[in-house]
């Protein structure tokens, strides 16, 4: 299950799983959006590199435009994910429960 | 475990559901399930997605070793592709520089203790093992 969505702040709200047979669905929703942008990760509980790619090409996107995305609640695992990767030092990130 | 997969991203999920009822049946720590997902997700849309000129299924296996699990994918009718020759990736290469694709492999690597590669009669098999302490540390 993946879904996404506003929530009341205004941020966009990731719950479940960013995988590949999702990332096609979360980027044709983050296409539509306009820098600065908030994903609030508090309740998605998995990514894949196929997330993460959704996530840098909308980034480089909004960065274009001098704007780039915040990442919020990020869960443990998918800090570990992000460093593995190097994700960790190409966006802000704030972790959950901090 | 034993299971074949249509070669279709839409078989993700009943992975992930597969994989659960493994853990729970036989009582594997839990916090292996996000490496063990990941690393199966991986390997498996990267046959999807190069292995392009079969039809035939992926078959998963899985099995308990001391401390983890051991998750078997092989893929039928196809050349030969080597995964676990390390594709290297910049991960300290600043948003410019960075591009959509190819930490698939990479994070596989990274995250698994153990990964062999086989390769006889067409069929490529992928055996890695993933456990609760890393046996480097």
């Amino acid at each position: 299950m993946f879904e996404i969505a506003f929530n009341d702040k205004s941020e966009v709200g990731l719950t479940g799983r960013l995988d590949a047979a999702q990332a096609a669905h979360a980027q044709q929703f983050l296409d539509q959006l306009a820098g600065p942008c908030v994903l609030d990760m508090a309740t998605l509980d998995y990514i894949s590199s196929a997330g993460l790619g959704v996530l840098l090409k909308t980034h480089k996107r909004m960065l274009a435009g001098s704007s780039g995305m915040s990442l919020i609640n990020v869960n443990p695992h998918i800090i570990d994910i992000f460093r593995y990767s190097g994700f960790d030092k190409l966006f802000n990130i704030k972790v959950l429960g901090t | 475990m034993r299971e074949e997969y249509e070669r279709s991203f839409d078989e993700i999920s009943r992975i992930v559901d597969d994989t659960e009822k493994f853990f729970s049946s036989n009582g594997v720590d839990v916090s292996l399930r996000t490496a063990v997902d990941l690393c199966i997700e991986e390997l498996f849309v990267n046959m999807v997605n190069y292995n392009t000129e079969t039809a035939a299924r992926i078959l998963l296996e899985m099995s308990t070793v001391d401390r983890g699990i051991q998750v078997g994918l092989t893929d039928f009718d196809v050349k030969r592709f080597d995964p676990t020759v390390l594709n290297e990736v910049d991960i300290d290469a600043p948003v410019a520089e960075r591009t959509p694709g190819g930490l698939g492999l990479y994070l596989v690597l990274k995250m698994v203790d153990s990964i062999h590669y086989e390769y006889n009669n067409r069929q490529s098999r992928i055996t890695f093992t993933i456990k609760a302490v890393k046996e480097n540390v």
